[in-house]
């Protein structure tokens, strides 16, 4: 009897792990079912013909994916093939990070998810028409995470030209960030890699490597294969040394002739990886050749890998609310100036940026990510550090579209008057003109000059007449905007915000970044947080402590003693 | 085994209790309990075991041995030593986090139904009463499928142009924008949202978005745009009936109210 229920539940597994294994490989045939999924859930977006132009299409960017033409940036598969059904079935259940793209896994049913994926597929033909199932990208030889690799990955990151449009520590700066384009003409902002939570496809390390291997088909970012990878068919050895005399002012004859050695060597290699690209059988000569050369692509790329891994924190930071709320740390003596090491003492706070969508012209694609911050506050004044991503650096640039002059800039906004308990209205800024707000307005084209505002609502700001003693000053690096302000604690102006250690006040980002047409209400903004100017902790946490402990023990003592002489009474 | 002395018995019952209140029922069938709660049955069962004790001499007198074996005799000692360290130790960390605890932030209460103005307005134009205005296309589900449809197909555009980006696009208040709002915006999936509206509370709430709260809706963080300032009167109209159509649930009307 127990053995047959054994056997029962055995079969029972097994059936499920067939069925799911099955199901796991390959979408269901196409069918209506499908066709009313995708139409009820996804049409808006990718259009019922799947040509990616929704009705919602015109206000996005990156843009729904256009499925006719069976370029899919996520997949598991080597470059230039098609994804793997699961790959389908992956993207529709996480969804795109940093892209309008949700995650379906709530929404829909597995099933449901299953038969678009199949749906999806009839919108071009070479699904249907592929004779073999696309070659998957093997991942077997991963190179763990270590210092060593990532230092190897860190070196190939500028031989490779990475540098071009992810900039110089990954910040997506690179010089050719503005100029990216996909196959559809549109604008294509190259990854900041420090922002893993952004990453289409996850940002795990095989999730990178498979990225570098089978290329983001349909965007700039090129597969590593080919003549898009430098000393292609190379050693590591081979190509260093090929680096180094090209770096040489002066060849020696024999230097000469090794350089030209090798770049016949890399030729050859790139013409096989083209010939194959373009379905030429390869003798067995050249298959050894590209296979060889394969083998160095995939062991680069995992170091490479390791090392983008490298440049993210584990998670998105989160936001500062609760625990997280924004202290300005209480400093005796002067306040740190801009560089100063004191601020990497502690972590800043994270408020993340959202589109403006309440009042025209409205920002729908936000490029801006979020605002970190740090403060310190002396008796008298207190200073502030802002620090925020940038992937370009626009001072005073004409917008071809609306012909407006664009800039970058940060506004920080407080109420002019902090509202007393929870219950009190908090000043409102957009369109609203219930409660003035106080505003430091910075633009990138004056870095070193905050300007002062009272405003009623997002379109009704006044420069205040009475600029107060604020000091700032401005930097952009490798992608990164610092700003930073001081300014007195008290002032005469009552129009400024008044600040005392303790009292919460709420605070609140405004973020414009040029390059992306952000101009008077389209930008970026936060909703409203709290920050504190924390209080010097009361000393009366080091003498009540130890005199509670003192107590403690005479009473102990006491009773001690009571107890005994009770006993010497009773005896 | 030696048995356990009443003191022993009624400490394992004190210490029992708030690890089972913090961690069992806070921790693992994760229903937190507030402090203050948690004070409050702590001393319920602190009532009961003085009440316990006291009830009879012989009882007390059990109970209190343990400790003033504790105190005076020389077998003792080594236990004496301990607590003559531990418990001073103990109120010392006790008084300095409660005196070193860092202030929080005030929260923020919300008013999540804030109660709508007697009339119905787009822009300056009066449409009519609050409880009176109806959807003028909602006829049409019956009148006329054909038009209905139409209707709710401009309405699915309409969301997607506009609302998505914050709904959703389940209309479960999970758009890309929603996180990092607050407060978040609604979610129509809720089965206590529509059904509890008419369809013109959902016209004055979209028409003038967040800054057009009442007074008493503190506390005016909502990122709900004046859409009468983008949207036709008639495209806000076709959004409501997408929003049920799409979810399912049918909005209040009049009559039914109770």
């Amino acid at each position: 009897m127990r053995i047959r229920t054994v056997a029962l539940l055995l079969t029972l597994f097994g059936i499920l792990v067939v069925f799911n294994f099955v199901h796991a490989q390959n979408a269901p045939e196409a069918s209506e079912k499908g066709k009313e999924v995708y139409e009820n859930s996804c049409a808006h977006c990718h259009g019922t013909e799947g040509r990616g132009d929704g009705s919602a299409a015109e206000n996005l960017l990156p843009k729904p994916r256009d499925f006719t033409r069976g370029l899919y940036k996520i997949r598991s598969t080597g470059t230039g093939e098609l994804p793997t059904d699961q790959d389908l079935f992956d993207i529709i259940t996480e969804g795109m990070p940093g892209s309008s793209m949700p995650g379906w896994e709530t929404a829909l049913s597995a099933n449901d998810r299953w038969e678009v994926v199949a749906y999806i597929k009839t919108f071009y033909d070479g699904f249907k028409e592929a004779e073999a199932p696309p070659k998957q990208i093997n991942l077997s030889g991963k190179v763990p995470y270590s210092e060593q690799s990532v230092e190897t990955g860190k070196a190939l990151y500028t031989e490779l030209g990475c540098v071009e449009c992810h900039g110089n520590i990954g910040r997506g700066d690179g010089t050719s960030a503005p100029d990216l384009t996909d196959e559809w003409g549109f604008q294509s902002w190259p990854a900041n890699l420090t922002q893993g939570w952004n990453f289409r496809g996850g940002s795990d390390t095989e999730a990178i490597f498979k990225r570098f291997i089978g290329g983001l088909a349909g965007s700039a970012m090129p597969a590593f294969e080919g003549d898009t990878f430098p000393g292609f068919g190379l050693t590591a050895e081979e190509s260093n040394r090929m680096l180094e005399l090209d770096n040489k002012d002066e060849m020696t004859a024999a230097e000469e002739e090794e350089s030209g050695q090798l770049y016949e060597k890399y030729d050859a290699a790139v013409d096989i990886a083209l010939n194959l690209a373009e379905g030429t059988e390869l003798s067995a000569e050249e298959k050894q050749i590209y296979d060889d050369a394969m083998k160095v692509v995939y062991e680069k790329s995992w170091h490479l890998a390791n090392y983008v891994k490298s440049l993210m924190p584990e998670k998105r930071p989160e936001p500062a609310i609760g625990n997280n709320v924004l202290r300005s740390q209480y400093l005796q003596g002067a306040l740190p100036a801009i560089d100063d090491a004191a601020w990497e003492t502690f972590e800043a706070r994270y408020f993340p940026l959202v589109g403006q969508v309440v009042i025209e012209p409205r920002q729908f694609n936000p490029t801006l990510d979020g605002v970190h911050v740090k403060s310190f506050y002396n008796d008298t004044e207190v200073a502030f550090l802002f620090i925020w991503d940038d992937r370009t650096h626009t001072t005073d640039e004409t917008d071809e579209e609306t012909g407006k002059t664009v800039e970058d800039a940060l506004a920080v906004q407080f109420p002019v008057k902090i509202p007393q308990g929870p219950t009190a209205p908090k000043p409102y800024f957009l369109g609203g003109g219930r409660l003035p707000v106080y505003l430091w307005h910075w633009k990138a084209s004056a870095p070193d000059q905050v300007t002062e505002l009272t405003a009623k609502g997002i379109n009704n700001a006044e420069v205040q007449e009475a600029q107060g003693e604020l000091q700032a000053q401005g930097t952009y690096t490798n992608g990164q905007y610092k700003l930073w302000v001081k300014r007195a604690l008290k002032t005469d102006d009552k129009k400024d915000l008044q600040l005392e250690p303790g009292v919460f006040v709420p605070i609140a980002f405004s973020a414009w970044d040029g390059a992306n047409g952000d101009v008077d209400t389209k930008r970026v903004m936060t909703s409203w947080y709290t920050f504190v100017l924390e209080p010097v902790p009361s000393s009366k946490r080091f003498i009540y402590p130890p005199l509670i402990a003192l107590l403690s023990v005479g009473f102990l003592f006491g009773l001690r003693a009571f107890v005994l002489r009770k006993n010497s009474e009773e005896a | 085994m030696k048995k356990l002395s009443l003191f022993t018995i009624c400490l394992i019952i004190l210490v029992g209790s708030w690890v089972f209140l913090r961690f069992v029922v806070g921790g693992i069938i994760s229903v937190p309990i507030p402090g203050s709660v948690i004070a409050m049955y702590m001393g319920l069962i602190i009532i009961a075991i003085l009440v316990h004790i006291s009830v009879e001499d012989s009882l007390f007198r059990e109970f209190r041995r343990p400790i003033l074996e504790t105190l005076v005799e020389d077998k003792r000692r080594p236990h004496r030593r301990v607590l003559v360290v531990l418990i001073p130790l103990l109120l010392l960390g006790y008084t300095y986090s409660i005196i070193a605890q860092r202030a929080n932030p005030p929260g923020s209460p919300r008013d999540a139904h804030p109660s709508p103005p007697l009339e119905l307005t787009y822009k300056n134009e009066v449409i009519g009463t609050m409880q009176d205005v109806v959807n003028p296309f909602r006829h049409y589900e019956k009148d006329d499928p054909e038009a209905f449809k139409a209707h709710v197909e401009n309405g699915r555009r309409v969301y997607h142009q506009n609302c998505f980006y914050c709904h959703g696009d389940d209309l479960d208040g999970q758009g890309h924008f929603a996180p990092y709002l607050q407060p978040l915006p609604a979610n129509f999936q809720d089965p206590g949202i529509i059904p509890n509206f008419q369809e013109s509370f959902f016209f004055w709430r979209i028409a003038k978005g967040g800054p057009g709260l009442p007074a008493a809706g503190t506390p005016w963080d909502s990122a709900m745009p004046i859409w009468e300032d983008t949207l036709t009167k008639d495209e806000i109209w076709d959004v409501i009936l997408f929003l049920s159509d799409y979810t399912g649930y049918q909005f209040r009307t009049f009559g039914e109210a109770h």
